[in-house]
């Protein structure tokens, strides 16, 4: 008994301490950083604070990551042009916040960037994380420009500190079909059916529901719709059921892994389209798909947001991303990229890092430099990108080439498939 | 709906529900000898799939034999966590041991993630589209060697604890295990050898399906999801229910595939689960117990 009622005495002690010691410690912290920075201020222009919130564990922490990759180029890349030269040359910094692939996650996420004195803000990959960590910044009238999410919802809510650069489904379903449509005028190739397998989620979904839609426009239908589950173990029935459609074409959405596990299924079952072809497909626009599957890839197209491989800009940053990381920048690399830009571009104009200026400045964006395969970057009144567009790829030779509109073209597109 | 739709579906099924038995039989196991809900069966597997990939990739040994690597493996790391982990706890309550499987199965997850990325990967074989046609049905030769690996392994366990004298001692242990101690049975030790069975169960299982499945960090609660609902449906710890069990929910997923869309598969699977849970409360094989 002695012995136990000592230790708590210990302890009740050393607890005191330890909350004496925090607390100077807090007040140490605090002190510090409110006055370190106007000591500074005379000196060298403040840094800058933004804020992403991508998935940089859990599941999708493979994509997540890649897109971290994306933001924190393009603010070295910023950085190291002199920062942004009408506050004086400040520099920009990036803060983390990981959303884990949680729509729950990404409230304390984003309110810890807000909490931080972030600027804007930028996120998230996932359209449900998306549209949840959009209504926090909204809240808190902090600027964010989406980097990857696809669904429609996001930019019709009628919010005011919303922006995405990346086509939304309802522009991407219908390009893809009308780029298809063209190529295969183009062939002089009949196409009129298409067996569409896609993800359950709202990606995948939203998607071929489009798709659907847009199809009768330009002389197709949409035979077979087979959704799956990315999280069950066995697509083969589904796969089956695509085969069984036996269309012109077959399209796909989904993430990597479940776009790669369909994908070999099709070819192990040898279903054979005049084209496979992806919206917005995790799998068929990331070189690792070709590197992990090999030729069996080959001539596989994707109607994906995109970089423009005709711009210079694009050119640049294709150049410093395989210096860093040693591949090709995934597509979803490049939206995490430009957004940087295009807030960079609106502190410019702002000339303040005041949150209402960089709105406003964001509202009248213009930006015609820049790596995408489109107009300028110009915001509708919802924040919508009015003018993104899509390209379509080809994976050709082992590498993933942008195919069409034309005049985006780096390499000329084969269709139908050889068999 | 043609009439070879529903069996081949059923073919595919009861192909990967093999799988699924492996899986289970190995979680079974450790929940019926030791009382412990292993969260990290996943975790296990996912590291049985990356020693395949890696005996792959960096020694060039193709992933079916490196399956006599990974079985020691994991049979290893199955003892040291059982020794290491399990064994200080084993008498705490249910709720504590289920946290530390489950903060085990999160550090190996992200541990791997540290090591090795999230990246995404693949072994190709040159036999990887060899494909079987009897008539209208096709097989998949790396599907049909997963289930029979998933098959030998499971009776090769179900005749260890039916015929060996150490099978003879993990049972009792399981049933008494202080009868057990005076009996001179070194129960610790048999809490060792099962964890370690169980985990070269789940490790042979994710090698044999390494070959046709991308290995990832958290590729493992795509299955063991399932494979807890397998151990629930063929009773907690029987071996003979969960094999069966591991079949049955491979067809019944498989054949909702063909009817529903998307994750509504499972509506066939979860309504024999339920109407199961129903009608025989301690599981298929569960006995009266």
């Amino acid at each position: 008994m002695t012995s136990t009622k000592k230790k708590k005495e210990n302890q009740g002690i050393s607890r005191r301490d330890f909350i004496k010691g925090t607390a100077a410690m807090g007040a140490a912290v605090a002190a510090g950083s409110i006055g370190f920075p106007n000591v500074l201020r005379g000196a060298t222009p403040p840094e800058i604070l933004i804020g992403h919130i991508h998935p940089l564990s859990g599941p999708l922490a493979y994509l997540g990551n890649q897109l971290k990759n994306g933001t924190v180029m393009a603010i070295n890349e910023i950085n190291q042009a002199g920062g942004i030269k009408s506050l004086g040359g400040a520099k920009l910094k990036l803060l983390d916040a990981d959303s884990e692939g949680k729509p729950d996650i990404s409230i304390s996420g984003v309110e810890r960037l807000d909490r931080a004195g972030v600027v804007a803000i930028t996120g998230c990959l996932q359209s449900a994380v998306t549209i949840v960590a959009t209504q926090v910044a909204e809240r808190h009238h902090v600027p964010f420009v989406v980097s990857v999410a696809v669904a429609d919802k996001i930019t019709e809510r009628g919010f005011k500190y919303t922006f995405r650069v990346q086509p939304r489904a309802a522009q991407m379903a219908p390009q893809t079909v009308k780029f298809i449509s063209d190529v295969a005028k183009q062939a002089g190739e009949k196409v009129k059916t298409i067996a569409y397998i896609h993800d359950n989620t709202a990606f995948g979904g939203s998607l071929s529901g489009l798709v659907v839609q847009a199809a009768p426009d330009y002389g197709m239908e949409v035979v077979a719709r087979v959704p799956y589950s990315p999280k069950s173990a066995d697509v083969s029935t589904e796969v089956r059921k695509v085969k069984a459609a036996g269309a012109d074409i077959v399209m796909a959405s989904g993430y990597f892994s479940d776009g790669v596990r369909v994908f070999r299924a099709m070819k192990g079952l040898r279903v054979r389209p005049k084209a496979f072809v992806g919206c917005g497909n995790g799998a068929y626009s990331d070189q690792n798909f070709v590197k992990e599957l090999g030729d069996m890839t080959e001539y596989v197209m994707d109607g994906n947001y995109q970089a423009n491989p005709k711009s210079p800009l694009a050119k640049k940053m294709f150049d410093n991303y395989n210096a860093l990381y040693g591949q090709k920048i995934p597509p979803s690399a490049v939206f995490a990229y430009q957004p940087i830009y295009v807030i960079a571009d609106a502190l410019e104009r702002a000339r303040s890092t005041d949150r209402e200026a960089i709105r406003e400045a964001l509202v009248n964006t213009n930006l015609k430099t820049h790596v995408l395969p489109q107009m300028p970057i110009v915001f509708d009144a919802t924040g919508q990108n009015k003018n993104a567009q899509i390209a379509l790829t080809q994976i050709l030779g082992g590498k993933i080439k942008a195919v069409w509109p034309e005049q985006y073209a780096e390499a000329k597109l084969i269709f139908p498939m050889p068999s | 709906m043609k009439f070879t739709y529903i069996v081949q579906s059923l073919l595919d099924g009861l192909l990967l529900g093999g799988v699924y038995s492996l899986v289970a039989v190995g979680l079974t196991l450790i929940f019926g000898v030791m009382k412990v809900i292993n969260f990290a069966h996943g975790a296990l597997m996912m590291l049985g799939m990356y020693s395949t990939y890696w005996a792959f990739a960096l020694l060039h040994i193709d992933p079916y034999a490196s399956i006599l690597i990974t079985i020691p493996l994991l049979f290893i790391v199955g003892v040291c966590f059982q020794k290491f982990l399990i064994n200080p706890i084993i008498d705490a309550p249910e709720h504590n041991q289920l946290l530390l499987t489950l903060g085990v199965s999160l550090f190996l997850e992200n541990l791997v993630v540290f090591l090795w990325s999230p990246n995404y990967r693949i072994v190709r074989t040159p036999y990887e589209f060899v494909y079987f046609y009897f008539g209208d049905l096709s097989i998949s030769l790396l599907r049909f060697l997963a289930f029979c690996i998933a098959m030998l392994v499971a009776l090769v366990v179900y005749l260890v604890l039916t015929k060996t004298d150490l099978g003879k001692a993990i049972r009792a242990a399981t049933e008494e295990p202080r009868g057990a101690l005076l009996m001179g049975i070194n129960v610790r030790r048999i809490y060792w050898i099962t964890f370690g069975i169980g985990a070269a169960c789940a490790g042979v299982s994710g090698a044999a399906i390494t070959p046709f499945f991308p290995v990832y960090p958290t590729v493992g609660g795509i299955f063991v999801i399932t494979a807890f609902m397998v151990v629930v449906l063929g009773g907690m710890g029987s071996v003979i229910g969960a094999f069966v069990g591991g079949l049955i929910i491979g067809m019944a997923d498989s054949v909702g595939g063909l009817f529903f869309p998307g994750a509504m598969k499972h509506l066939i699977s979860f309504v024999i689960f339920i109407l199961i849970l129903l009608f025989r409360p301690t599981g298929l094989i569960g006995g009266t117990k």
